[in-house]
């Protein structure tokens, strides 16, 4: 059945071709995983009626033919959601030991990370493509801003990339599927709440000095570079945020992996 | 084509693997045998590039797993003591899967698909997910997936763990069938399952490797003694075991 001699296969550099199809290769089997299970259906219809509910009870409310109603509320949303879509990510493969296999088989920790990133997105924008009625029903009474809509997209866009990174380095530290969803719901809550102006005076409250409320605002929160994308800014410093946060949540999650095997 | 020059490995404060050094030429099967928490395990995983060694050094086909993880991978075929699979997955579907994984497309991925599903008789099971399959089966896929890229370095714990006798017999013959220029080693704490199958057996226990002999060896000298081979095996292990 075999040759009598087999070659030693000779590892020539990795080519980014052949890189590619491995992060692809990983982020297809994760999101036929999603599929698999009821996850993937269960999270985008719950997400997905939620979000146009929200919506649609502020759009009788006011009025107005804009989207900011979705969009203010996403991140309180998405700090939900997210951590239900990433908690399993390296979990799961810890619980059923099938990290051993993934990692043994030719590819690098930076190609499975970044395939289950890629998986999550997709997910994530099956989340996003549900709220295109809106859109259409926008369209349909009156002359919504594009410009505007295009950024609260890119925004949500950028948001749920930064969450999603921050959830797979959670779920891959914490090994444990609840453990993950509760470390990842309370950090995205954090970088949530740390941006709203109740938050942030009761905490500059507690110590004027230092200011510590102001500071989380401008530094660390997400929704200052959020309101950017959505009031239709493309701002540079909102995009080094959160593609920054984005590689350095990816980054340390290939650093786990390659450190933490066993 | 495999080589481990004294490797060591501690989990804290546990002393896993203890200065171990042995080497698996092309052409042969060397059984890796010792009782469960032997240290077997922990070898075969550092092998396999799952595990770092603390000290020493490993080389699969020339390639050292430190330096070289992904080239050791590429030549290797390693089938986990757990055996763990993607639950989920079909079982035709895991199998490509992997295969890709390992650098396998089209016509050849096609023609090593349908080699692994015969050989590992598993045409049954082929539209069935992982879940639905008995633990014969999974031992089964497990080794079929090793084996998908034609590896020249074969790494299998416990390979024979869930078959059932018929299943151990058909298994001892195909690894015949895959020895010729191949590197393999396969781990268990049966002795007669090893010895049946090894041209060579390493005996571990603590941490320690107490013996690296061919069968034949072993058996002269358990005559020798006046004693059946198990019972030369567990003379060396309290003799050597406790000494060490």
């Amino acid at each position: 059945m075999s040759p009598a001699a087999l070659p030693v296969r000779r590892p020539a550099g990795l080519s980014a071709r052949a890189w590619a199809a491995g992060v692809r290769l990983v982020g297809a089997r994760e999101l036929a995983a999603y599929f698999d299970s009821a996850i993937a259906y269960v999270y985008t219809i719950g997400f997905v009626v939620l979000a146009n509910a929200i919506f649609m009870n502020e759009f009788f409310l006011t009025g107005t033919v804009e989207m900011a109603g979705f969009f203010d509320r996403l991140p309180l949303l998405l700090a939900v959601f997210l951590p239900a879509v990433t908690m399993r990510l390296w979990a799961e493969e810890r619980r059923q030991r099938t990290i051993e296999l993934l990692l043994t088989l030719p590819l690098t920790p930076a190609q499975a990370v970044l395939g289950k990133y890629l998986a999550a997105m997709a997910l994530y924008g099956g989340f996003l493509a549900g709220s295109l009625p809106i859109l259409a029903m926008l369209l349909a009474l009156g002359h919504p801003d594009l410009g505007r809509i295009l950024g609260g997209y890119l925004g949500a866009a950028s948001l749920g990339s930064l969450l999603i990174a921050l959830g797979m380095l959670l779920s891959a530290v914490s090994g444990d599927q609840i453990v993950a969803f509760v470390l990842s719901a309370v950090a995205a809550f954090a970088l949530v709440l740390t941006g709203n102006d109740r938050v942030v005076a009761v905490l500059d409250g507690l110590a004027p000095r230092l200011g510590v409320g102001t500071f989380l605002y401008e530094s660390v929160s997400v929704v200052p570079p959020f309101d950017a994308f959505v009031r239709g800014l493309v701002d540079l410093g909102a995009i080094v945020y959160f593609a920054g946060g984005t590689a350095l949540f990816l980054w340390l999650n290939a650093r786990r992996l390659r450190r933490n095997r066993a | 084509m495999i080589r481990v020059e004294r490797v060591t490995k501690r989990y804290g404060a546990t002393l896993a693997v203890d200065d171990v050094s042995f080497a698996v030429n092309a052409g042969e099967v060397v059984g890796f045998l010792g009782p469960n928490g032997a240290g077997k395990t922990t070898v075969l995983k550092m092998i396999s590039t799952w595990l770092p060694p603390d000290a020493g050094r490993i080389e699969v086909a020339g390639f050292d797993v430190e330096r070289a993880p992904l080239a050791v991978r590429r030549n290797l075929g390693y089938l986990p003591e757990h055996n763990a699979l993607y639950e989920g997955m079909r079982v035709d579907r895991l199998l490509a899967f992997v295969g890709r994984a390992r650098g396998l497309a089209g016509a050849r991925l096609e023609e090593r698909l349908a080699w692994a599903v015969d050989r590992c008789a598993l045409a049954a099971v082929l539209r069935k997910r992982v879940q639905e399959c008995s633990k014969g089966y999974r031992q089964r896929i497990g080794v079929a997936a090793a084996l998908l890229h034609d590896p020249p370095v074969l790494v299998l714990d416990e390979p024979t763990h869930g078959l059932d006798p018929v299943q151990v017999v058909a298994f001892r013959d195909f690894l015949r069938e895959l020895r010729p220029g191949r590197a393999i080693l396969f781990s268990s704490h049966i002795l007669s399952e090893v010895a049946a199958i090894s041209d060579r057996i390493l005996v571990i226990h603590l941490g320690r490797l107490l013996e690296d002999a061919p069968v034949a060896e072993l058996e002269g000298k358990a005559r020798a003694a006046g004693r059946d081979l198990e019972g030369h095996v567990l003379e060396i292990v309290k003799a050597k075991g406790t000494a060490a």
